[in-house]
């Protein structure tokens, strides 16, 4: 009994097996040594110029190899005229790998320039800036001026749609069920706004070997995938006690919100070093409004419950501040790729709640979610987002 | 199965490390072995700017270069010489065509370069007014090429209508030297500009049978390397090598004759220049004329445009030469001259004696 047992065992096992080995034996037979079956064709080096700081008399280019094939850094130019250069740690770049370049050269601000690299074959890349400025160093100062930014952007307008919360506790149950469903249309314009931002930053700044769009969709279904199992567990134990259901649900609400204002914050502190100062203006002004709605997101789920202001608060942060560490991320150490990422789970983080918000409607109005008030809730979320989204 | 109990403090832990590890992955700058060694280089301005990685520059230090600009610029092909029955000078090359070799052109920069003669320019080829120039011209390319020189020569000698086949191909070039001055010869297949970028062009200078004055004589050849083929050039420069006369300065002495044989074979760009400091010069356009047109210190060359330029430095020192079209001189196509006393100027300057 227990040998065939282990027998079965071990032919599950090698039938599982059995293809990987396969598998392998292909690969060997196609690469290995010998084979020049897919010797054809010439890869042509890549690299992308993913980053450009001016700091005192120097222009520092972050490139990366982005191409099938190593290259050689070996020369550097700024508005197409050589100039003597530095590659650190070195200009060999195996793929992926990523060097600064420092051109030394007395850069005028707000003045546009273009930064070419050329690689060994002699072929040139370059990237543009709109207008130079100075890169932003890592003071205390600052770092205090962006977390009082991201106070701004972040936490100071959740609080105030937090404020709508005694408001919609007396209002009739399909007036509640609107402004749920208001919340839903609301973060599902957030989810696409998040998206249409990180395919903008890949498409900008990241090469093509990233399959920007993909990476993007990938990072989004797996965000919410992962947030989709862990908050149904929280649900699951929630729902054990009343009440907590609705603070579970508007816990979900924060974390994805604050996923989403942490790209916010990412937004506004990329803008500010990349020294478009009237552009990040804009952008606080518009962000600030744009978010109070957030507020009336946390708040509808738990104007159900009990009163509780210290949670109520403790959510309007975690949905605020990320914004603040955004800004410090976005300002000190931008790289379009981390960007991507984070706005990528930003977008996955809401669609999770959308869902569980849908869920809920859906139980809560009697297995209905094409009531009037559902429709027209979804419906006036997105159309006051995308309203307060021009003045961004 | 065993069913994992998620507690809500688990499911914070899960959200986070989830977030954490997707942005470690994402942002692995993968950071290759730093050199601990400083170096130092020099700015166009300069500065100098210290470096815990690699210096790139187009400055020319290499040794292994296949072209040596220094060697090229005094260099002078007289050929075999032989007299014919008639007792004309004849004078004999051999040039050979090849497109497959790739060179250093700027340190670092790997480029496809089409040699006659191995390299870019190809040989500069001398002879006096009225001498037969017989070319053995063997292509050992892998496409058609021909030379075609400027000048007077019959029809079937001009190197358009006769394409030599590639891979040992040959045909002999035969004709009277004239007229006096200096020409450009370069490939004339198509598609031309192809042929031309690539490097396979030289000079040709016909010499007046009484000769000219003594003179320390070199040739420039401005040319301009395309080496993303996106029809604009990437370096420009005198006799191919970007920055290398800046570099390593072409020494002369002060009260003595300099001749310069310029060619101008840039493509891409309309127009060209020479710009010489704390000088000027006397320029005769294609060298044709023994009396000189100008006397300046700038001259506009368009597409094989060529004249001889003639000058004296009084006092030492370093003298710029280069393109006043700035965005050429910025890519390479910029020289010093260095001059110095001359050993013999005591004997010579021995005024209202």
């Amino acid at each position: 009994m227990e040998l065939s047992d282990n027998t079965s065992k071990g032919k599950v096992i090698a039938s599982g097996i059995i293809p990987f080995a396969f598998v392998i034996i292909m690969m060997a037979y196609i690469f290995g040594p010998g084979a020049d079956l897919l010797d054809l064709g010439i890869p042509l080096p890549e690299i992308t110029i993913e980053k450009v700081d001016f700091v005192d008399s120097e222009i520092q280019a972050t490139v990366r190899n982005t191409g099938p094939i190593p290259v050689e850094v070996v020369m550097a130019d700024v508005n197409d005229r050589i100039h003597p250069a530095a590659v650190e740690p070195d200009g060999f770049l195996e793929r992926y790998e990523t060097a600064l370049v420092r051109i030394p050269f007395d850069w005028n601000e707000a003045e546009p320039y273009i930064i070419g690299i050329t690689v060994d074959d002699g072929t040139r890349f370059e990237k543009e800036i709109e207008a130079a400025a100075p890169a932003l160093q890592p003071t205390l100062d600052l770092a205090v001026f962006f977390a009082i930014i991201g106070t701004y952007v972040g936490i100071i307008p959740v609080m105030i749609g937090l404020l709508w919360l005694p408001f919609i506790k007396k209002i009739s149950k399909s007036k509640y069920h609107f402004f749920l469903a208001l919340t839903a249309g609301l973060l599902l314009f957030l989810a696409l706004d998040s998206i249409e931002e990180a395919i903008e930053v890949s498409d900008e700044s990241l090469a093509g070997s990233f399959n920007g769009a993909l990476l993007v969709a990938t990072v989004v279904v797996l965000s919410f995938l992962g947030l989709y199992y862990s908050g149904e567990k929280l649900v699951q134990r929630a729902s054990s006690s009343k009440f907590a259901k609705p603070v579970a649900i508007a816990l979900m609400i924060s974390i994805g919100i604050g996923l989403h204002n942490f790209g916010e914050g990412l937004a506004i502190g990329a803008a500010v070093g990349m020294g478009s100062i009237a552009f990040s203006t804009f952008l606080i002004v518009g962000f600030a409004l744009h978010n109070t709605t957030e507020g009336i997101a946390i708040a509808a789920p738990m104007s159900r419950g009990k009163l509780m202001i210290g949670k109520l608060a403790a959510m309007g942060m975690i949905a605020g501040s990320p914004a603040i560490f955004g800004a410090w991320i976005g300002g000190f150490v931008y790289s379009p790729f981390t960007s991507v990422i984070f706005l990528g789970i930003g977008a996955g983080a809401i669609f999770q709640v959308i869902v569980i918000l849908m869920k809920w409607l859906r139980e809560e109005g009697d297995k209905n979610l094409s009531s009037a008030s559902v429709a027209s809730g979804f419906a006036v979320g997105m159309l006051v987002m995308y309203l307060t989204s021009i003045f961004v | 199965m065993i069913l994992l109990r998620i507690t809500r403090s688990n499911a914070m832990i899960l959200l986070v490390s989830i977030t954490v590890a997707l942005s470690a992955v994402v942002a692995f700058p993968a950071i290759s072995e730093a050199q601990s060694e400083e170096k130092t280089f020099v700015t166009h301005s300069g500065a100098v700017v210290t470096t815990s990685g690699e210096v790139i520059d187009p400055l020319y230090t290499e040794s292994t270069v296949d072209f040596d600009p220094d060697e090229f610029l005094r260099n002078f092909e007289y050929g075999r010489i032989s007299t014919s029955e008639t007792g004309q000078t004849i004078r004999e090359y051999t040039i050979i065509a090849e497109d497959d070799g790739v060179q250093e052109i700027s340190p670092g920069v790997f480029y496809n370069v089409w040699t006659f003669n191995g390299t870019v320019p190809g040989p500069t080829i001398r002879a006096t007014e009225g001498d037969i120039v017989r070319i053995n011209f063997i292509n050992n390319g892998s496409k058609e090429h021909t030379i075609h020189f400027h000048g007077i020569h019959p029809a079937g000698m001009d190197g358009v209508f006769e394409p030599v086949g590639g891979n040992g191909g040959q045909f002999v070039y035969e004709f009277e030297a004239g007229p006096v001055g200096v020409h450009p010869y370069h490939c004339h297949v198509m598609p031309l500009e192809e042929h031309i970028v690539h490097g396979l062009y030289g000079v040709f200078i016909v010499d007046p049978k009484e000769g000219r004055a003594p003179a320390d004589e070199m040739v420039m050849v401005l040319n301009g390397l395309d080496t993303d083929f996106d029809t604009e050039n990437n370096f420009y420069a005198a006799n191919t090598i970007p920055f290398y006369y800046q570099h390593h300065p072409i020494q002369i002495n002060t009260n003595e004759l300099i001749r310069i044989y310029v060619v101008n074979m840039v493509e891409f760009d309309p127009i060209n220049n020479f710009h010489l400091h704390g000088n000027l010069y006397k320029y005769y356009p294609t060298g044709t004329d023994i009396v000189p047109s100008f006397y300046t210190d700038m001259i506009t060359l368009s597409q094989t445009e060529r004249g001889i330029m003639e000058f004296e430095y009084e006092y030492p020192g370093k003298y710029l030469f280069h393109a006043h079209k700035v965005e050429f001189s910025e890519k390479g196509w910029v020289g010093i001259f260095l001059v110095k006393d001359n050993p013999n100027n005591s004997q010579e300057l021995e005024y209202g004696t």
